[in-house]
């Protein structure tokens, strides 16, 4: 097999929250292959996003500290100086963020947004930067694209600056795109355009995606492989249909349980004891998800829990998944290991 | 009879422009939507940003004025009489955000004892024992009666707003998007609640939701909004399944499957609708692009499709 | 943009009247009117009363505010008993004076305002950062006059490197060279401690949209593009924080007219603030209501100027 595109090895970011250092991302070790989509699913506080950023390093560095290796076409750029970062960001690496409504500059044309970053990596003049622009701005399905290039961003909706974002992340032919919640402020009617969207990146560009998430069906949609993370570390991992058939980790199959379906109708959806502590008071030995199913045996806990292998690529932390079965919020209700 | 009752409602904004801010037209938000709610049931209302559905629940309670059309609750029209007391009291309202909607200046007493001061002329221990059994009701300690917004979490946040609503003992409840801020196992636990409540205190909810995971879990019928018109109303089983209006068969189509393995035939569905949505998107809505009047296609379904008005 | 620019110049027609109108009768409310200071003790009450009438002065409110308003249009702001001269004249000589006074003070203050501004939001919380918000705190707690006189005390008479008094060197010839230079010259410590003193508000208010600025999504989205920091500066966090500088503009000039009554006083700089004083203090009603009523319109036009460069600058505001 080739070498992954992307290679995180027991990755720690830590924030400095007063005077300690607190690790958001805790031993993560992911790979990403070329054309390849690998969703990262989690409620918030579990460092999904934290990781995401640390991968160019977009952290505040003097609040952070970053420790493992992250090799990127097999060079670690964990340690790589803030010039190295520049000239990945933006042309080997591209990224989409959440809220398009806020990611754009509201001071500058469109245009001019998107001119910025292939100035910044490519050789071109000013004119062949203008017509890759409204290339670009084509290819990503907004119409009228020559007046949109001289149009301030307040004055497109929002699945259209969604679709501005998309055109910088992809202007110099990234390997690699980050895409943060990507459609999470979106219409569902738009969601579906914008995944169809980096669908076709994929497989025309062939790069690799990580794709952060909380939606459960934009994973089932999307992903090739999916990470579930709790805490700071993931707790499974999987390729897509071997996760939604046969989930493993207690917090995986919590998951799907308490999301809504518009497919079938449940009674009661499942409700997660507890809440997931702030990131200063996350449990940092044994089990991160034992304190969340108290009606699970201490010593089916692992002491210090690894990644087992349950399946072909398929890996789950902590042997607790063996004896895992629901138990309804009042007691009552058990929707049984199956 | 309907508990609420909405006919022709229109509620217009006027857009101004010139020297002189004349009103050069108006932003029909919402345009003509006449719909009923039964007594203990859940109405959805769904569309995407823009459709007018949070605008129709803002008219209800009085947040937005109302251009034409009538609201009846419990019968009596609330646009002709003056909202008396006691209609005010019987419909309240959860926010969405539940970080932005308490006042971080306020201690949780204070909070769920607005209401409960402007309507009702307690004295200290009265107002503090009700905001106790309110407490416990959502299912907060008694502890937190002294604390302030920011030290609880968003689901506690959002209990604190719906003691706050249900402190006057309400009838009809308009919860615009009340879990979209949170995350997945909260808002379980928010919807688990919300319901556990309609059944003890025999509420009515108009749900106002772009997400259509949560309006199906929770309503018993379902009113389709496009452009500030309905294009569809129905049981929820009969909107999910079986979809009439164009528009319903796309947004139902858009939303994502949890099953990986249906990912072609979704892809396949969805395609196949938007081309639908495409060629016929003339058919279904009139000239001035507004959609046309609902009309029965089978009991409790409404669709507007084309053909001869009335 | 023009119908803004145009709606905008437009309302100020009712400020300005309004303006007129108060001022108007808050002059009729001063003890004393326009011939108070004229009278010889001499004279008997008849020839006042009669002289009244002459005036005008026991005509209906409405009269008397018609023909000073229409006088005012036709530039005749009335006499002003302690000079003996028409008091625009008087206005004239002094208006410049205290307008590139002004200007310079404003420039300074900016000149100040911005890389402070900048490197203190840019680098919170270091210790150039501490340094630049200590200097604020002094600035807020040190009232202009005082730290006006200590200018003056020290670099005026200390070390005089600045002269005490005065717009020009007496003997300058006016439209040379040396005559501006000597301007200049005369201004700058006068300029420079109302600056240093104003400057602070604009230092603090830069400082705390910079830091509100770079952390906002298009600022990351920006890093993620591989924008170096320095660029980073420069096009996206700098002008995103100016924009509420420059709404703050109008307010800038209203204390300037406030400031300038002190500093044009304590440096003996022959301005209209130094005017305003001493017309006050010898009850010199015309003089007084005429700058009240040219400070007012200042302080109107500065609120226009600063919408207007909002409606330059911010794009969701120009389009509409």
């Amino acid at each position: 097999m080739t070498d992954p595109l992307l290679h995180i090895q027991r990755l720690r970011t830590s924030f400095k929250i007063k005077d300690d250092y607190y690790a958001a991302v805790d031993d993560v070790s992911l790979e990403v292959n070329k054309n390849e989509i690998v969703a990262i699913v989690g409620e918030s506080g579990c460092g999904k996003s934290a990781l995401a950023a640390s991968i160019t390093g977009l952290h505040n560095k003097e609040r952070t500290k970053m420790d493992g290796r992250i090799s990127f076409k097999n060079k670690d750029i964990a340690n790589a100086s803030i010039n190295q970062l520049n000239q990945l960001r933006g042309s080997e690496i591209g990224m989409i963020f959440q809220d398009p409504l806020t990611a754009l500059n509201p001071l500058m044309i469109i245009g001019e947004q998107i001119e910025e970053t292939l100035m910044l990596h490519q050789k071109m003049s000013r004119q062949e930067r203008k017509k890759r622009t409204v290339e670009l701005l084509k290819e990503v399905g907004i119409p009228r694209a020559e007046q949109i290039y001289y149009q301030y961003p307040h004055q497109l909706s929002g699945g259209m600056r969604q679709r501005v974002v998309i055109a910088i992340a992809i202007a110099n032919n990234p390997s690699l795109l980050i895409a943060d919640e990507p459609t999470t402020a979106l219409d569902v009617t738009i969601q579906s355009q914008i995944l169809d969207l980096i669908r076709k990146l994929k497989d025309e560009m062939h790069a690799g995606i990580i794709l952060i998430t909380h939606d459960l069906g934009v994973v089932a949609e999307m992903a090739d492989r999916v990470a579930v993370m709790y805490a700071g570390q993931i707790v499974e991992i999987a390729p897509v249909i071997e996760l939604f058939d046969n989930p493993k980790h207690p917090y995986t199959r919590s998951l799907l349980q308490s999301v809504p379906s518009a497919f079938d109708k449940q009674e009661r959806l499942y409700v997660i004891q507890g809440v997931v502590p702030p990131l200063p008071n996350l449990p940092r030995e044994g089990c991160r998800f034992k304190s969340r199913i108290p009606w699970i045996p201490e010593e089916v806990h692992e002491k210090e829990p690894k990644m087992h292998e349950v399946g072909p690529g398929h890996f789950v932390r902590c042997t607790c998944y063996e004896d895992f079965h629901f138990i309804g919020e009042d007691g009552g209700m058990n929707h049984g290991a199956s | 009879m309907a508990l609420l009752k909405l006919e022709d409602l229109h509620v217009h904004f006027p857009i101004r422009s010139g020297v002189f801010k004349r009103i050069v037209g108006h932003v029909k938000a919402v345009n003509g939507v006449s719909l009923e709610l039964k007594s203990g049931e859940t109405y959805g209302l769904v569309g995407e940003s823009g459709s007018g559905k949070t605008t129709t629940g803002r008219a209800v309670i009085g947040l937005n004025e109302i251009t034409s059309g009538k609201v009846f609750y419990a019968g009596k029209n609330l646009i002709e009489k003056k909202r008396t007391k006691e209609l005010r009291r019987e419909i309240q309202m959860i926010f969405q955000d539940p970080y932005s909607s308490l006042n971080p200046k306020k201690r949780v007493l204070d909070i769920i004892a607005e209401p409960l001061r402007n309507f009702e002329s307690l004295t200290k221990q009265e107002e503090q024992k009700r905001v106790q059994q309110l407490l416990s009701q959502v299912g907060l300690s008694q502890k937190s009666i002294a604390k302030y917004p920011h030290e609880f979490s968003g689901g506690q946040r959002q209990r604190i707003g719906i003691a706050r609503a249900i402190a006057l003992q309400p009838k009809l409840i308009i919860a615009d998007e009340p879990v979209s801020a949170l995350d997945v196992s909260v808002q379980a636990q928010v919807l688990n609640f919300m319901k556990d409540l309609q059944k003890e205190l025999n509420l009515t909810y108009l749900l106002i939701s772009h997400d259509l995971g949560i309006i199906r879990h929770m309503c018993d019928r379902i009113g389709i909004m496009y452009k500030g018109r309905l294009v569809e109303e129905a049981t929820a089983k009969e909107i999910y399944e079986n979809p009439q209006h164009i528009y319903t068969k796309r947004l139902i189509s858009s939303i994502p499957d949890i099953d990986p393995k249906n990912r072609g035939k979704m892809m396949a569905l969805r395609e196949e609708v938007k081309r639908d949505f495409d060629e016929k998107y003339n058919q279904y809505f009139d000239e001035n692009g507004l959609a046309y009047d609902l009309k029965a296609i089978a009991a409790d379904h409404f669709a507007a499709l084309p053909g001869e008005g009335q | 943009m023009w119908t803004f620019t145009f709606r905008r110049v437009l309302i100020m027609i009712p400020q300005i009247l309004l303006l007129s109108i108060v001022i108007f009768f808050l002059a009729k409310m001063m003890p004393g009117d326009a011939l108070t200071g004229l009278i010889d003790p001499n004279i008997g009450p008849e020839a006042i009363e009669a002289q009244r009438e002459k005036l005008g002065l026991n005509d209906p409110w409405h009269v008397q505010y018609w023909n000073w308003i229409t006088n005012l249009f036709q530039g005749d702001l009335g006499q002003s008993f302690q000079h003996k001269l028409p008091v625009t004249e008087i206005i004239n000589q002094r208006l410049w004076n205290t307008f590139w006074l002004s200007v310079l003070t404003l420039i300074l203050t900016y000149l100040i305002a911005i890389p402070l501004g900048l490197i203190s939001g840019r680098y919170n919380d270091t210790i150039s950062d501490r340094i630049i918000t200590g200097y604020t705190y002094i600035g807020f707690a040190a009232p202009v006059f005082i730290f006006a006189l200590l200018m003056l005390f020290i670099f005026g008479f200390q070390l005089g490197w600045f002269p005490t008094g005065g717009s020009v060197t007496p003997g300058t010839v006016p439209g040379t060279w040396s005559f501006f230079l000597s301007k200049v010259y005369h201004m700058l410590l006068p300029a420079l401690s109302m600056a240093l003193i104003t400057t602070v508000s604009t230092v603090q208010y830069l400082r705390s949209e910079i830091i509100d600025t770079k952390q906002k999504d298009f600022v990351l989205l920006a890093r993620s593009k591989g924008v170096s920091e320095t660029r980073i500066y420069r096009k996206h966090i700098f002008r995103n924080s100016l924009l509420p500088i420059a709404a703050f503009f109008g307010y800038e000039i209203s204390g300037l007219i406030g400031g300038s009554i002190f500093i044009e006083n304590i440096f003996s700089y022959p301005g209209i603030g130094q005017l305003f004083l001493s017309s006050l203090m010898q009850r010199d009603t015309s003089v007084v209501t005429a700058l009240v009523l040219l400070f007012g319109i200042a302080s109107i036009l500065g609120t226009l100027i600063s919408d207007l460069i909002l409606s330059i600058v911010d794009p969701r505001i120009r389009m509409k």
